[in-house]
């Protein structure tokens, strides 16, 4: 039976401009879905895709605009029908903080069936029930400002569970989250599925997607792909102009195909890449150097000595943040930062620039100290700019061109050199002169964070430290948003440091990258030396990017193959010559 | 961050598992025991019942003298204003208006007491008593009034949703204090005019975020089929216990004995 079945449903945004006539924006399109009972369906598509708008359709918290969606037999329309609808439909979206209601986790999760008219008793079960199915019993009791992202949004399935629902819709539930929270809320997500609950999942990432049963593909607001996972992702180049991403593992046998080398082209995951490599009996016969290269770190720019940093020192909430941390970046790298939540990256960051301080240890720039003469902060703020998570956040003014000023005019430039820094800086990261008179609340969310990293990149640092710039954005907005960086530190020769939860990008574009945990400095090197110890990234709650893995994989199978190889293409070189001419 | 209202110390205690609704009464009576109290005696009747709460919620002493810093200034000014106006008999010292007598610092030192009792015993029901529990006591006894128009419920949920919010905000507060800080604003120096434009930056943010939370949150609400006050349950619903009369009756003697010890004793 299919739990929900939609009839060429349309939806239209309706806002009202200045003049106040209606503007329409169609955002879901004539669509027809079918998911039946029981499935895992993950639902990709860039940002603007429909994707969302289909899914509080589902819940009924939007009703069609043309068309009708029927849930779980009932039609959304009938507004009898809406209580039934949401409690066998629970939802779970994006930012845990904003979905959290109670200051107690069990509270938070009573909440649902406290609305539902459920007597307190059997309340209690379904919250002790709904605890142990995201495996949160302990933190009964907890506040939930206490709690990682992934167990917030543990909490969150939690409250819908205790509804007993049939299905869970999710709104890129994983978007905020570090790897380790991702995977916690992907595994819950599984479980619940094997015990009878539609899972309907909205996702940018790609490795989610490949465990579901199903991937639909929205695009401009209809269906355009639709079927296994390996079905999809087979179709390399029709997904990448859609502006989406494939697996490494697949992606590198497509390129593998297109250089004639027979083998299939629906392979997801390393497994099954493993499996075939050792079917063909690959052996590495070649002589092959990988990604090592001489590397010779430049006079330096940044030099961190014992830094040690404490919240909340005496206090009952005493946190380390970081621990004795010892680091030199040179001038003109670019580095990129990785660690879980809570290794200290973010604290680390922000003792570059002064804003925080502690008691020990000290940070140079360029030989001096950079707490040494309080007079010269705005200076060393300038020198330094932070870029902080989600900067768009930050936009205040009425006009893009105004709120980039707002750094420059804060140096105290004159109006003509501010003019030239704002232009420079809106046309480096694509802001069109059309732009500058548009009230930045009016952008699309990679236009905002572009239009949010223009305003530091005006006041032209010498070091630019961008704090998870991509999190959140598509693959198309995070490429776009990846090479303005690239291009600022080619062309500007500015020194930049990328703090990141993805391994796959930072390993695309650093010098050098810096893995922090718990506070301390894991490791420091080139990109081949980092990825050389896969395991230990592991271990500490990081993701190798695939082909890292993969190369691995093939080490634990007796295969010698370079330790050092982590992208695609030199993967592929690798493969092509010990592969070429071997048929299965 | 020291606002200790609305931080809830978790743990299991007599007090904390206290129906909320004595603890807040209880908390009203107390205080009415506090004002009534004339002489030492009957304040170290008052700190006696304090300090054995205190005890009984097993919450650290740390945490409540943390929650009188906000209010040690008004503390301060009191006690000076105390000493150096009130006019007794034994003066100790005088100059021109100001003086100082042994009266004046009896009467200071009281106050004092009162007032940190006062912010004490208060911090002990916020710390012991979760937000929710809080909100839900206010609804339960402000149900009898629902019929002249209060709106119980809403004003319950209001509150508590002001509460949980209240950190997130002063973190978010926080990250764009500093972003902008970053672009090099300045918030600490300049004239009042400028310090008041320098909040702009500051301010805009945050309220376009508070929207957006609000906005979501609704929505996060209407999905779990949050309906107001209609056909809704509670987990715990209240329900009086022993342990609630003893209570109850505990801090009625408190106000009885106080009482007595003024009128009738004059202590």
């Amino acid at each position: 039976m299919d739990f929900v079945k939609s009839e060429h449903l349309v939806y239209d945004y309706k806002t009202y401009n200045e003049k106040s006539e209606i503007i329409t924006n169609r955002a879901v399109d004539g669509l027809d879905i079918a998911i039946p009972k029981g499935q895992f369906i993950a639902v990709l598509g860039h940002n603007g895709s429909g994707k969302s708008t289909f899914a509080k359709h589902i819940n009924a918290l939007l009703l069609p605009s043309e068309g009708k969606i029927e849930v779980n037999g009932l039609d959304t329309k009938d507004e009898k029908n809406i209580w039934n609808i949401r409690q066998s439909a629970g939802m779970v979206f994006q930012n845990p903080d904003n979905q959290i209601i109670a200051t107690i986790i069990d509270e938070e999760v009573a909440f649902g069936p406290e609305n539902l008219g459920v007597p307190s008793d059997e309340i209690k079960a379904r919250v002790e029930d709904a605890l142990l199915s995201v495996n949160m019993s302990k933190y009964k009791n907890s506040s939930p400002m206490m709690l990682s992202g992934g167990q917030k949004q543990r909490i969150a399935i939690a409250g819908v569970l205790a509804m007993k629902p049939d299905c869970i819709v999710l709104d890129e539930p994983t978007a905020m989250l570090d790897p380790i929270g991702r995977r916690q809320v992907i595994n819950t997500l599984l479980q619940l599925n094997k015990q009878g609950i539609t899972i309907v999942l909205i996702t940018h990432y790609m490795e989610e997607a490949c465990l579901a049963d199903r991937v639909a593909v929205f695009d401009k607001g209809r269906l355009v792909m639709d079927g296994a996972p390996k079905e999809i992702f087979r179709q390399v180049e029709k997904i990448k102009s859609l502006h989406l991403d494939v697996p490494q593992v697949t992606e590198l046998c497509f390129k593998l195909r297109n250089r004639g080398v027979d083998i299939p082209d629906d392979i997801l995951t390393i497994d099954e890449m493993t499996d075939v490599l050792l079917k063909k009996g690959f052996k590495n016969k070649v002589e092959f150097n990988g990604n090592k290269k001489h590397y010779q770190i430049p006079e330096a720019l940044i030099e961190v000595h014992g830094l040690t940093h404490i919240y909340g020192k005496e206090t009952v909430y005493e946190r380390v943040a970081l621990k004795d941390v010892d680091i030199t970046i040179g001038r003109g790298e670019l580095i990129g930062l990785i660690g879980h939540t809570g290794s200290g990256k973010s604290t680390l960051i922000q003792h570059f620039n002064a804003l925080t301080k502690s008691d020990e240890g000290c940070v140079l720039l360029a030989g001096v100290d950079i707490n040494s003469d309080k007079s010269r902060l705005k200076e060393i703020r300038q020198r330094v700019g932070l870029v902080f998570q989600y900067p768009e956040h930050q936009l205040f003014e009425t006009t893009v061109f105004k709120d980039v000023a707002f750094g420059p005019s804060n140096m105290g430039l004159e109006k003509d050199d501010i003019e030239k820094r704002v232009k420079e800086a809106l046309e480096f990261v694509g802001m069109g002169e059309d732009m500058y008179e548009k009230s930045p609340f009016e952008l699309s969310g990679g236009q905002k964070r572009r239009v949010a990293i223009a305003g530091v990149l005006a006041m032209r640092p010498e070091v630019l430290v961008l704090d998870e710039p991509t999190a959140g954005l598509d693959p198309f907005s995070r490429d776009e948003i990846l090479g303005n960086i690239k291009k600022m530190h080619d062309e500007l020769g500015i020194t930049v440091v990328l703090v990141s939860h993805s391994m796959e990008d930072i390993s695309k574009i650093a010098d050098r990258i810096l893995v922090m945990n718990n506070g301390s400095v894991e490791i420091f090197d080139t990109p081949d030396r980092v990825f050389e110890n896969v395991k230990r990234l592991t271990e500490i709650g990081l993701n190798a990017p695939q082909i890292s893995l993969l190369m691995d994989s093939l080490r634990d199978k007796g295969i010698d193959v370079p330790k050092d190889i982590f992208d695609t293409d030199t993967a592929c070189e690798l493969l092509y010559n010990n592969l070429a001419g071997v048929s299965v | 961050m020291n606002i200790t209202i609305g931080q809830y110390y978790p743990t299991n205690s007599l007090i904390h598992n206290l129906d909320s609704r004595i603890k807040i009464m209880g908390t009203f009576l107390y205080i009415a025991a506090v004002f009534i109290a004339k002489g030492v005696v009957g304040y170290a009747v008052c700190a006696a019942f304090l300090a054995l709460v205190i005890r009984l919620s097993k919450v650290p002493v740390k945490m409540l003298l943390g929650g009188l810093k906000p209010i040690i200034l008004i503390i301060l000014f009191t006690v000076m204003l105390n000493i150096f106006f009130t006019g007794g008999k034994d003066i100790l010292w005088q100059h021109g208006i100001f003086k100082i007598s042994v009266q004046g610092i009896l009467l200071a030192v009281k106050m004092a007491v009162r007032l940190i009792m006062l912010v004490m015993g208060s911090s002990v029901l916020t710390l012991s008593t979760t937000p929710i529990q809080l909100t839900v006591g206010m609804e339960y006894l402000l149900k009898p009034y629902k019929k002249i128009g209060v709106p119980a419920h809403e004003i319950a949920m209001m509150t508590s949703i002001a509460l949980r919010f209240i950190p997130t905000l002063v973190e978010e507060l926080d990250k764009i204090r500093k972003a902008q800080m970053a672009r090099g604003a300045d918030f600490d120096t300049g004239t009042l005019a400028q310090k008041a434009k320098s909040l702009i930056p500051l301010l805009v943010p945050l309220f376009v975020s508070a929207f957006r939370r609000a906005d979501e949150l609704a929505m996060a609400m209407e999905a779990r089929c949050y309906r107001g006050d209609i056909n809704r349950t509670r987990m715990n619903e209240l329900e009086m216990h022993k342990n609630d009369y003893i209570a109850l009756a505990a801090v009625l003697v408190l106000v009885f004995l106080v009482l007595a010890l003024r009128l009738v004793w004059g202590l």
